[in-house]
């Protein structure tokens, strides 16, 4: 590098070479990393305290993100086992019954069929409530005869769709989806979605503002350092890279706050959401990160720090440049 | 190596605090700015610092027109000269060592180059043995002299000081004028900021006086 040479002559060399640059900018690379971590042990409460502040801005979104992938595992669940129920008109004996089942088995869109004739829907009908004797009284069958259709597609709009055309055939009553629920419970993770996109951003810029006014009190603190060093030719460059590393370390550290309070919050929630599952005669598993959506959330915590620290004192910059 | 071409600085539109100053310096010239206080020294030091820009006129530096020295210039610019200031400017939470260092340390220079050349700057400021005290620590006279190691450490083509000895007794400051003209000898463009007419008429070098922004005289010492 050209500032190895002795006596420069003049400022003819405005820039230096590129030759040995490179080192001498990992160099001063690698002692911010170790200074400005070192910075913050030393006040290891203040550090902690904007630490925290950052895990908290992380966990509200990141918590919903997690509560949102759960109910995507449900409906996941349960589309594929989204039938729908087609009832035949009373007037439609067994026989008919097995013709028309094979002609909805022909449809399209439907994957298959199952026939419920009205005695077996009676039986069954009769096994769910637990009483044998109280319909056999009845002189009747009330029951019609019935087919559960599976659907090719299970998405909630294919299935609705379905419903209607099957509806529309001859000696078809009704047909039946239990899923108005289902399309609910999917509107409301897409309405949760956005929540959580739009929770994620406003506390993404939580962790800007609370990483960029750290390092103002930081650079504030060093005003007289800055001034010396610009004065006797830092580069901005120069002068950005401890507080830039002060910011990351800031970010990586709330992260992994983050993802210590999320695995104890997790923890904490099992044993209860086990048994609230188990009285459903469900098996119900609490979500957890997982390894890339946890390196995904420290490299996007870390990031943000890294960022809000470059506009604090690019601000400070920009107010102190020579005019 | 310096060139004031009709230089006039005003603060906030109105205030003149420097008025159509011309004059050249040749390389490896040894000369003193002086006048009263609020004269204008420290702000013709500041133009050639580029710490700001004069409202009219050009100034030049080794071939440079400063004016047209972009931004992200200038910090390598800045390299290229040796400042002591008024108020010496140190770092309080490091040791002497450091504080003479940092010039050395932003141009990236490899730490053990870093500490011969360091070691050098205070040795010839006589204050080898009190690297590892802090600033604190020292007297004013002492603290003036590591902002002197400071500014000779990179071996700059031009030292420009403000008040170098203002704290200073007769006795150090004369040790200390000598020291700027060992740094002359060889082959450093010296500019001394100072109203020690005393101490410059005794040293026989090139003066230019300031009178309220105006330059009033330019010559040998009288
Ligand atoms: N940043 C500034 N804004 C406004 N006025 C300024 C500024 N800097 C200097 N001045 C004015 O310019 C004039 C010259 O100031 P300067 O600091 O150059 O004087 P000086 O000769 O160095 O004085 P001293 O011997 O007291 O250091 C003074 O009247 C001062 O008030
Ligand atoms: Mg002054």
């Amino acid at each position: 590098m050209s500032e190895r040479q002795p006596a420069p002559r003049g400022a003819q060399r405005a820039r230096p070479g590129p030759a040995g640059g490179g080192r001498a900018w990992l160099r001063h690379h690698r002692a911010m990393l170790g200074d400005s971590a070192l910075r913050l042990v030393r006040r290891p409460l203040a550090t902690l305290l904007t630490m925290l502040a950052i895990a908290i801005a992380l966990i509200l979104p990141a918590g919903l993100w997690l509560v949102l992938d759960s109910a995507q595992l449900l409906d996941a669940q349960l589309d594929e086992s989204a039938t729908l129920t087609v009832y035949f008109d009373h007037d439609i004996d067994e026989s008919r019954a097995l013709a028309l089942s094979e002609t909805l088995g022909a449809e399209p869109g439907v994957a298959g069929t199952r026939l419920v004739t009205a005695a077996e829907g009676l039986d069954e009908f009769q096994r769910a409530l637990g009483v044998d004797d109280a319909l056999s009284q009845l002189e009747r069958n009330p029951l019609p005869a019935s087919v559960v259709v599976t659907p090719d597609d299970p998405s909630p709009a294919a299935v609705q769709a379905l419903s209607q055309r099957l509806g529309q055939l001859p000696g078809v009553d009704e047909v039946r989806l239990d899923l108005a629920w289902l399309d609910r419970l999917q509107q409301l993770a897409a309405l949760g979605q956005r929540v959580a996109l739009a929770l994620g951003l406003l506390f993404g810029l939580g962790v800007l503002l609370v990483v960029g006014n750290t390092i103002r009190l930081a650079v504030e603190s060093r005003r007289q350092e800055i001034e010396v060093v610009t004065l006797i030719g830092a580069t901005h460059a120069f002068v950005r890279r401890p507080f830039l590393y002060s910011g990351a370390w800031y970010g990586l550290g709330g992260g992994l706050l983050a993802l210590g309070i999320l695995a104890l919050g997790g923890n904490w929630l099992a044993a209860p959401v086990n048994a609230l599952a188990e009285s459903y005669g469900a098996r119900f598993a609490l979500p957890t990160l997982g390894v890339s959506n946890s390196v995904f959330l420290l490299l996007f915590s870390t990031l943000l720090g890294w960022l809000g620290a470059w506009l604090a004192v690019g601000r400070h910059l920009a107010e102190t440049k020579p005019r | 190596m310096i060139a004031f071409e009709h230089v006039g600085k005003r603060y906030g539109g109105r205030f003149e605090a420097l008025a159509d100053i011309n004059f050249r310096v040749e390389r490896g010239e040894m000369l003193f700015l002086t006048g009263h206080s609020g004269a204008g020294k420290s702000s013709l030091l500041r133009l050639i610092m580029r710490l700001e820009r004069p409202s009219r006129g050009r100034v030049l530096v080794a071939g440079h027109d400063l004016d047209r020295l972009h931004l992200s210039q200038v910090p390598y610019y800045r390299r290229q000269i040796g400042v002591v200031f008024q108020d010496h400017q140190l770092l309080f939470d490091r040791d002497i060592f450091a504080n003479v260092a940092l010039p050395l340390t932003i141009q990236g220079i490899e730490p053990h180059e870093a500490a011969r050349r360091v070691r050098a700057a205070l040795d010839k400021v006589g204050l080898l043995h009190r690297e590892r005290a802090l600033p604190i620590e020292l007297s004013t006279g002492e603290q003036q002299r590591v902002g002197i190691a400071r500014a000779v450490v990179n071996k700059p083509a031009l030292l420009l000081a403000d008040e170098p000895t203002g704290n200073l007794d007769p006795q150090l400051s004369a040790d200390i004028m000598r020291l700027f003209e060992d740094f002359n000898r060889i082959g450093t463009t010296v500019l001394i900021a100072s109203h020690d007419l005393a101490l410059i008429a005794r040293l026989r070098h090139r003066v230019l006086k300031l009178r309220e922004g105006r330059l009033v005289r330019d010559g040998e010492a009288a």
